[in-house]
């Protein structure tokens, strides 16, 4: 089991390193000099040679590239994460500010994916091909295929349509004003959620299907067990491995789905920072957060094996 | 067992005497059968065949130019000339749908015959060769899924500049490792075949091994990954070009008319977000549902693979 951590972790480590060289290098091949992207078109033609070439020391931009990475990771490692173009604020500031609603926004949204996948695929895997397992079905791929952020445009304005109701504009934190930032999480978390559920519905069907046709299953019911107790207490915890890794997948995922829903409903959190950063092609949020993005992604990933291998002694004695 | 006719014996001979017309006629007997045996799917099928068409034949069937501005009828609700009413500076909303599903549709082939392809190919020669190859490649796609796939062709999409090329290749190179994952584990299991060892027992070459005995039988499986990958594709699409780092603008596509309408006031006219994004939605489902059709009736075991 150790050494399982430990390899998990070393590759993991490696990964990091590897994301981290190529979202340097990917995002300083950008067409167009950061300059123009700093003062518009005209303010770039009124600067003269000499200070462009300041502006551009003062940035560290004219080291050489090799220079301007490990730059970077010393960055990294101090924890500051270097400076937006536009805002005065660093990266390290923008994400401790903003990066709580998001993370809230994740963790309801799989608490919810949770709430509503499992019992919808327990009706459907009980009685598969009936008339409640069809519409399920139909619904969940309908989920799939409904854009997150588009979902969260049409609520935002049927909201506005029929009871005139919009969420806070401005960042409130949790505990400061619990009920503005309920109000400002609730939207994108039950968008995410929702889509989530929709995979999460879809394994743990398929997967209780197959647990279920087991031969332990098969000896619970002919002692007498009640179906739901042979469900609950049999089937369900092993059915629910595979369910556990799609979960810790997908909320890596909803990090980055909440980019456009951020988006659509206009929450301040670190999905808008992003979004703001790539419309005002701000390289040095750009790659902080795609670097954060990640390496959150690749821990999430460790975190879920280490988990299915607690979990699951098949694995585990492997 | 002495009465094995002839015919049976030598089957290759058989199906290249003609074979056009065999290929056809097959391909129609399964096109009927997966009718029969899932109706549903193939009516989705069907949808997804109208949108192509409706791609295609884009300049006849709308019924006004994409791009025209009509500065009479600015920001109106669906009504009489314009039935899907129109935006801000009076085009037409229903001509631009049908202009979308082009752009769309464009990007989402583009990627997955780029990517999907790519990502199948390359799975296919790591299964087969196997060893040194095989690890170095199975590291480099890990690599490639530590990234999240919006991120991913986000960010590749900003590093080389906006237009539909762009969009094509970073939504490709995010397709490149399911295609590696899923074929290069039906090779797996295929190597260990008894034919496949025939083959190689008779001293066919790797790439005649690779491209007769191997490749048949990982085309199922290669469909099916694309028609759902094309749903993928398009959502991705989306949402790239709602982020502001798809095909630029002038261009007719559903994202943009949804982006736009964002920026057409405080409350976006409903018509503007309506349309398109049923577009969206209905394409992507009907390439979803359809994958899942060609998937249940090739091989039911692959339902947990794709």
């Amino acid at each position: 089991m150790y050494h399982y951590i430990v390899r998990r972790l070393a590759f993991g480590a490696l990964t990091v390193i590897g994301v981290s060289i190529v979202v340097f290098f990917v995002l300083r091949v950008l067409p167009g000099d950061p300059l123009i992207a700093l003062f518009g078109p005209e303010g770039f033609t009124k600067l003269s040679e000499a200070d462009r070439a300041g502006y551009m020391a003062q940035l560290g931009l004219s080291d050489p590239l090799i220079v301007q990475y490990l730059h970077w990771v010393a960055d990294i490692a101090r924890g500051s994460l270097g400076h937006s173009f536009f805002r005065a604020e660093s990266v390290a500031e923008m994400i401790s500010r903003r990066g709580p609603l998001t993370a809230e926004i994740a963790l309801i949204s799989v608490a919810l994916s949770w709430v509503v996948g499992i019992p919808v695929a327990i009706v459907s895997a009980l009685r598969p091909n009936s008339v409640g397992d069809n519409i399920s079905r139909f619904l969940s791929i309908l989920f799939l295929a409904v854009p997150g952020f588009w979902f969260g445009m049409l609520i935002v304005l049927a909201s506005l349509f029929w009871f005139g109701y919009r969420a806070p504009l401005a960042g409130a934190s949790l505990l400061a004003n619990p009920w503005d930032n309920l109000q400002i999480v609730i939207g994108p978390a039950v968008v995410l959620g929702l889509g989530q559920a929709a995979y999460i519905a879809r394994m743990a069907r398929s997967s209780l299907l197959e647990v279920i046709r087991e031969d332990y299953v098969r000896t619970a019911r002919a002692k007498g067990l009640n179906g739901r107790r042979v469900i609950s207490l049999h089937a369900l915890p092993n059915a629910l491995l595979p369910v556990i890794t799609l979960s810790g997948i997908l909320l890596g995922f909803v990090l980055a789905g909440s980019i456009p829903v951020e988006r659509a409903f206009g929450t301040p959190g670190l999905g808008y920072a992003m979004f703001t950063a790539v419309s005002e092609r701000d390289v040095f949020v750009m790659q902080n957060l795609v670097f954060l993005y990640a390496v959150v992604f690749v821990m999430l990933n460790i975190a879920v094996d280490v988990t299915i291998a607690w979990l699951d002694p098949r694995i585990r004695y492997r | 067992m002495t009465a094995i006719e002839p015919e049976t014996v030598y089957p290759i001979e058989q199906t290249s005497a003609a074979p056009e017309t065999s290929l056809g006629r097959r391909a129609g007997r399964g096109l009927l059968r997966f009718v029969r045996r899932a109706p549903l799917s193939a009516f989705w099928g069907c949808i997804a065949a109208a949108i192509l068409v409706m791609a295609l034949t884009a300049p006849l069937i709308a019924p006004y130019e994409p791009l025209k501005s009509d500065f009479r009828h600015m920001t109106k609700p669906p009504a009489a000339p314009h039935y899907f009413g129109t935006d801000q500076i009076g085009r037409d909303t229903l001509s631009r749908v049908i202009y979308g599903s082009r752009a769309s549709l464009t990007v989402a082939i583009g990627a997955v015959l780029f990517g999907t392809t790519l990502g199948s190919l390359w799975g296919l020669a790591s299964g087969y060769f196997g060893g040194r190859f095989d690890i170095v490649s199975q590291r480099i796609i890990e690599f490639l899924q530590s990234f999240p796939d919006l991120i991913l062709a986000m960010a590749i999409a900003m590093a080389l500049g906006a237009g539909i090329g762009t969009v094509i290749v970073a939504i490709a190179i995010t397709r490149i490792p399911f295609g590696g994952r899923v074929i290069r584990a039906v090779v797996l299991s295929l190597k260990e075949m008894s034919y496949v060892e025939a083959a190689r027992g008779l001293g066919a070459s790797h790439l005649r091994m690779m491209a007769r005995h191997i490749l048949p039988q990982c085309i199922a499986p290669y469909l099916i990954l694309a028609t759902t990958h094309l749903g993928v594709a398009i959502i991705i699409e989306a949402s790239l070009g709602f982020l502001g780092v798809g095909i630029p603008a002038p261009t007719p596509t559903w994202v943009n008319m949804l982006a736009d309408s964002l920026n057409a006031g405080l409350v976006p006219p409903w018509w503007l977000v309506l349309f398109p994004g049923c577009a969206i939605t209905l394409t992507v489902l009907a390439f979803s549902l359809l994958g899942d059709g060609i998937r249940d009736m090739v091989d039911p075991r692959l339902r947990s693979a794709v």
